[in-house]
């Protein structure tokens, strides 16, 4: 046994050794020769592969989504690689979840030479491993976090993301004016940042069309048995329910809401925005109302052939997640390309000038404040799709 | 009305749970953390079975039963067994079972994706009918029903059955359990066994109740598990429902007169005083010490 | 490599901080998982009060944070301590556990730290600061384990009630081990928020509690740099299958499990256990000389302990009943009686365990009553062996009986934390008389070994060396003869003699009526918790109420035995024919050799 275990024990440190013997010799990508290429715009040529990394959360309590982002990725890139000229090389890491660990897999990324980082998938991750890649001035995409003060944290920092800003009072806006709604029952999880700063947003809303809160409940994002709180929602007699809530909430609390008998609209903002919903819910789905980034229905051409290619690729729909991933990548290339240079700074300069960029998303544009900007829909599930409310 | 029973199905749900949790502990004196991941496992794979071969959920749920008792085996094997006998027994299980949870959960990942998942929407029969007018479910009464028969039948089988007396014997002295020519071992792996069976179906029955699994499901019902059998006293499995009931109700309540984000204060203030006033909860026996 | 690293390597500074904070507890044998609860409001508190700008232009703002956040851990752990330190075990994990949950649901519903969306940090720590730190924690711990502090700490861990009968202050000392955690804690609070520049209240979940308490565990508690072992291992893992090339996904969760689990089932005693021990505290300082001049004890003759009428019942069943007794320095008082009788009972009572329901009694100039505390009588001077052995099993013969000098050393703690002279001194000195007791038990070549390894005999010899290494005034020896053979006895009685000589009072307590007939003063005989004899050995020999008790009871064979060797005092055809007719046949145990069994002998079990 002591001598197994000292075997062990030897092959740890030898191990620890080779970390150490690794890491010199990776050093800085970019300084390679042929990161700059020539030409401009489609005519770019860049020799070597442009070195892309992403860091989501492919394990733990997010994996759902991490694991959509990085099929999208993966595909974005086949893509991409076959337009020629420029090529790209994609690098996957997991920060399962937990924001330590998102820090130390920042630092790998930019020590292995990143020209520009994806992700993380988790607003509150990105506001510890941002700095860092600012710090280290590398520029980073997010593609899901719609937190406020994501972009604020410095000028390398950019999302194609739309915040929930973008999105709520829109939505709002369109069901007061369909569905004449008065007086609603918010309810979100306060316990996650995505989810709370999309309840602020809802207030905010509310308050500016004149719309009366009669009660305002809050649950969990861990929660899936919201018949307690469903049927205090029920009493105050509200014409509709606002939800700031995940997927894995969405699903249960509208399946919920129709099995105890509430069948006044509910109202949800990104979260909802999953073709989850439809698939879980089913019939109880039905006349929910979603503000998204990202509309499964629309007719943009190269929207219909991401759902196609992806729906191919990965036997399952994509959502707004692996689009918004998607999209990112789009956005890259063209800032790329823009410059034609795989370098840190050119990508970053490139970022800063995005203007209607055609993407899966539609025509994105990054604003001063590195913002998405881009129409946002206003969807409802009808006969078992999401169509645009109208 | 509809409050009380809102509290009472809520309650019966962490019962559920908490019934195989407190079996494991209150004889084998053993916190098995897997547990939650048992329960993840029954409903994922419940769902699998049950969406990809067709088979029908009376048919599902004595699978998930065998498996959920497999996978007990396995962890009374694996993860408890080899540390009889030493002295941090109780530390290393803890941990040694949350190796294993975690060893469970990505294998899981591994199979079914980090998807949500449900059932489809015809697995269950969607009866609804009304009491002294509150909105019931057929699922909801049949997860109340099993969960107090299965208390009453395992209380019965720890009192009254050979196995029982085994179990009982070695909760009161494993030692003295060897000596008298029980197989200890085998009896502790029955107790895991129906442990993590019925831990498993919970996960089903959770499932069907609220239209969603995915692989974090175990973990949050396991901390409001963890509250259940503390206020129902430690091993007690009578304390284990009408602890599940007490919490229920009282999160239901708290939702309604307190305001819901002060929900789970509510429920860890009553499981932080209950363990103040009377350590060894409502319906657990003081464990005295000799000198 | 230090800059693709430079996180990793402050993260398992911090997480091994982290660890230290689980096993501040864990050594005194104690489960929190309060730790992340503590570590919050420290990191949210001193978001309040850390300035921009160095306080009084040369204080840098992260010392205000640290000092105010480990003032909060302090605080908060203190007032958290007052109730739950009194549940033990996996009572105190969940009482503590559900603390936890609670400090973080008060969190995210303030609106001062900004709810689930956190609160942004400035960066203040980087991998000096997080060293730093790192290796002013574990130097106190390091310098911990040696003091009487951390021998302390390690009593109360393997054996709280003993631990309690050495003058040890146990809800002190646990609530002294809570405090230390929660300074650590609220230390790791803060460093880890200025170090991520962000906190939200879900970063210090049930989860991270329990991937602390993962990491101090793994690491082990045996050493005190088992923590920063848990977290190099659990820190390197995830970086290290990046590096063998695994890809991202569910593989890696699985393989960083089953390592844990290999960790866990192999390595009693966590990765620690594989660093071989120095074993200084182990060796024997027989140098007489080094032994400190020790307070004189009472005056032969000076009445030590005085009872009147003192009782215990349990729920209306009299354990003692009106028992009076008096013990005076220098002599030996054997206490005898048939298995059950209350003797067990009425020492609990004179040291200090177990209050009487009746009567007044004063022991060493404390009076008995509900609230005399064991441990005060112990550092008034009375030590006790305990029927079933109580020993420190994990810690070695010599440490033991250190132990048992906690009553007459000094706390070392500080001194050893600033390396002071006097440090050595005091532990040379404190070994040095350890060693002497050890000698004089007769154990001195087995200083080194694990009291559990040691034979039955041999343990309840260091019983008596770690009860004599208080220097105490009345010794109470609860049936020190059991499992010894004649000569083991014998020299026993010697011991005892020569005890009462230097002065000590001992009441013993004993089923080996030959050996108590030789060894004491005086006797008395217990029976149904009253007295029914009392005098010098000769007379209760030849007391025929005496042997008539022991017969009536005969529950066992030491009683068996005992009757026996009264019977032979006295008549032995009496004997036989009262044994006749209480269906006993002593005749056939005369002269056997039946060694009752200690551990089977629930005598005076309540």
């Amino acid at each position: 046994m002591r001598k197994k275990l000292f075997s062990a024990a030897v092959c740890g440190s030898a191990l620890l050794l080779a970390i150490t013997g690794c890491s010199t010799t990776s050093g800085n990508g970019t300084k390679d020769d042929g990161a700059t290429g020539s030409g401009t715009g489609a005519d770019c040529v860049i020799k070597s592969a442009v070195p892309i990394s992403a860091a989501f959360s492919l394990t733990g309590a997010a994996a759902q989504y991490g694991a959509s982002q990085k099929n999208a990725l993966e595909l974005a890139v086949e893509d991409l690689n076959k337009v020629g000229g420029v090529t790209y090389e994609l690098t996957v890491e997991d920060d399962a979840t937990d924001p330590k660990q998102a820090i130390q897999v920042f630092d790998t990324l930019i020590a292995s030479g990143a020209a520009v980082i994806i992700g993380p998938t988790l607003s509150n991750t990105a506001k510890q491993t941002n700095p860092i890649a600012q710090d280290a001035k590398v520029p980073v995409l997010g593609v899901s976090n719609t937190a406020a003060g994501i972009t604020e944290i410095g000028d390398y920092i950019f999302r194609d993301s739309l915040t929930e800003d973008a999105v709520i009072p829109q939505t709002i806006k369109a069901a007061v004016e369909t569905l004449d709604v008065k007086k609603v029952v918010v309810m979100y999880s306060n316990d996650d940042a995505f989810t709370e700063s999309g309840y602020q947003a809802f207030a905010a809303a509310l308050k500016d069309e004149g719309v009366d809160i009669a009660d305002t409940l809050t649950f969990s994002k861990a929660d899936t048995d919201f018949r307690a709180l469903l049927n205090k929602a029920k009493k105050s007699d509200a014409d509709a329910i606002v939800v700031s809530g995940l997927i894995d909430a969405a699903v249960p609390l509208v399946t919920q809401a129709r099995e105890i008998g509430i069948d006044t609209p509910i109202i949800g903002g990104n979260g909802f925005n999953s073709p989850a919903l439809i698939k879980g819910a089913g019939k109880a789905a039905e006349g929910v109302i979603v503000g998204a980034a990202w509309n499964s229905a629309s007719d943009n051409e190269q929207n219909v052939k991401f759902i196609e290619d992806y729906t191919a690729k990965f036997d399952a729909a994509p959502d707004q997640f692996s689009a918004q991933a998607y999209a990112g990548l789009q956005i890259i290339d063209h800032a790329v390309r823009a410059e034609c240079s795989a370098e840190r700074e050119a990508i970053k300069a490139g970022l800063g000038d995005i203007t209607d960029v055609p993407t899966v998303l539609g025509d994105v544009s990054l604003n001063e404040n590195r913002d998405a900007v881009h129409d946002a829909l206003v969807q409802v599930v009808k006969d078992g799709k999401f169509a645009i409310l109208e | 009305m509809q409050l009380f029973l809102d509290g009472i199905f809520l309650g019966s749900i962490y019962a559920l749970f908490a019934i195989g949790f407190t079996l494991v502990f209150g004889i084998l004196d053993r916190l098995n953390l897997a547990h939650a991941s048992v329960f993840t496992a029954g409903a994922l794979v419940g769902i699998e079975v049950v969406s990809r071969f067709g088979i029908s959920i009376w048919l599902a749920i004595p699978l998930v039963l065998v498996l959920g008792a497999l996978l007990g085996v396995l962890i009374e094997r694996i993860a408890f067994r080899p540390l009889a006998g030493r002295h941090d027994a109780h530390f290393a299980g803890l941990i040694s079972s949350i190796a294993f949870g975690a060893i469970i959960l990505s294998l899981l990942q591994a199979l079914f994706g980090a998807d949500t998942r449900r059932f489809p929407a015809d697995a269950f029969p969607q009866a609804r009918f009304e009491i002294l007018g509150a909105t019931v479910s057929l699922l909801q009464v049949i997860i109340l029903v099993i969960s107090v028969s299965l208390m009453v039948v395992l209380t019965w089988l720890v009192a009254k059955s050979k196995l029982g007396r085994g179990m009982r014997t070695i909760a009161e002295n494993p030692h003295a359990a060897a000596v008298l020519g029980l197989n200890v071992g085998r009896i502790s792996s029955t107790t895991f066994a129906i442990s993590s069976a019925l831990g498993a179906v919970a996960g089903v029955l959770f499932t069907l109740n609220v239209n969603a699994a995915q692989l974090g499901i175990g973990h949050a019902v396991e901390l409001k598990a963890l509250a259940v059998i503390v206020v129902g006293g430690m091993g007690s499995l009578p304390g284990a429902l009408v602890g599940g009931l007490i919490l229920g109700l009282s999160e239901v309540l708290a939702v309604n007169y307190i305001g819901s984000s002060w929900r789970d204060m509510v429920a860890f203030g009553l499981l932080f005083l209950i363990l103040i006033l009377r350590p060894q909860g409502l319906f657990g026996a003081r464990k005295t010490r000799e000198v | 490599m230090l800059v693709e690293y430079s996180s990793l390597i402050t993260l398992i500074a911090l997480t091994a901080i982290l660890a230290f904070s689980f096993y501040a507890v864990l050594i005194a044998g104690q489960l929190s998982l309060a730790q992340l609860g503590l570590a919050s409001l420290a990191a949210f508190t001193s978001s309040l009060v850390v300035p921009d700008e160095p306080l009084f232009g040369f204080i840098p703002p992260l010392a205000v944070g640290i000092v105010f956040g480990m003032c909060v851990g302090i605080l908060a752990a203190f007032i958290l301590g007052l109730p739950v330190i009194r549940l033990r075990g996996v009572f105190l994990a969940i009482a503590t556990l559900a603390f936890g949950e609670m400090v973080r649901i008060f969190l995210i519903n303030q609106t001062w730290t900004n709810g689930a969306q956190g609160l942004g940090f400035p960066k203040l720590v980087g991998i000096e600061v997080a060293w730093i730190a790192l290796i002013v924690v574990a130097y106190w711990f390091w310098r911990l384990s040696g003091s009487r502090m951390g021998r302390a700490f390690a009593a109360i861990r393997e054996d709280e009630l003993a631990a309690t009968t050495m003058g040890i202050n146990v809800a002190r000392y646990r609530m002294a081990s809570f405090v230390i955690a929660g300074a650590v804690a609220g230390l790791y609070g803060v460093l880890l928020a200025y170090f991520s520049r962000f906190a939200d209240p879900n970063e210090f979940s049930f989860t991270a509690a329990v991937d602390g308490l993962v990491t101090a565990v793994v690491g082990g508690v045996t050493l005190f740099v088992g923590p920063l072992l848990g977290s190099v291992f659990l820190s390197v893992l995830p970086e290290l299958q990046r590096l063998l090339g695994i890809n991202a996904g569910w593989i890696r969760p699985t393989i960083s499990g089953v390592l844990l689990l290999v960790v866990i089932l192999f390595l009693p005693g966590g990765l620690s256990g594989l660093i071989p021990r120095r074993k200084s505290a182990k060796r024997l300082v027989a140098n007489p000389a080094l032994r400190p001049d020790l307070p004189a004890l009472p005056a032969p003759g000076t009445e030590l302990v005085s009872l009147q009428g003192i009782g215990k019942s349990y729920g209306g069943v009299h354990a003692v009943r009106s028992v009076d007794l008096s013990v005076q320095a220098g002599e030996v008082l054997g206490l005898i009686g048939p298995n059950g009788a209350g003797k067990t009972t009425l020492v609990n009572m004179v040291t200090g365990l177990t209050p009487p329901s009746t009567g007044t009694g004063v022991v060493l100039g404390a009076a008995l009553t509900a609230g005399t505390k064991a441990h005060r009588l112990a550092q008034s001077g009375v030590a006790r062996t305990f029927q079933q052995i109580k020993l420190f099993n994990r810690l070695s013969a010599l440490e033991n009986v250190l132990v048992g000098g906690y009553r007459i050393t000094h706390d070392t703690l500080l001194r050893r934390l600033l390396f002071l002279p006097s440090a050595r001194r005091f532990e040379r000195e404190a070994v040095a008389m350890a060693s002497a007791q050890l000698i004089r038990v007769g154990l001195g070549d087995k200083a080194a070994n694990a009291a559990g390894d040691l034979s039955y005999g041999d343990q309840r010899r260091l019983e008596i060396a770690r009860a004599l290494a208080s220097h105490p005034s009345l010794l109470v020896l609860d049936e020190p003869a059991a499992g010894m053979n004649h000569v083991e006895a014998g020299r026993l009685s010697e011991l005892i003699r020569s005890l009462a000589a230097d002065g000590i009072a001992v009441l013993v307590i004993e089923h080996n009526v030959r050996m108590m007939l030789a060894t004491c003063d005086r006797i008395m005989v217990l029976n149904f918790g009253e007295v029914i004899a009392s005098g010098k050995p000769a007379d209760i020999a030849r007391d025929p109420k005496v042997l008539e008790a022991y017969l009536g009871s005969a529950g066992n064979d030491a009683d068996v035995e005992a009757a026996s060797v009264l019977a032979a005092e006295n008549l032995a055809e009496v004997a036989v024919e009262l044994a006749r007719e209480h269906e006993q046949g002593p005749d056939a145990v005369i002269g056997d050799d039946a060694e009752p069994n200690g551990a089977a002998e629930p005598e005076d079990k309540r």
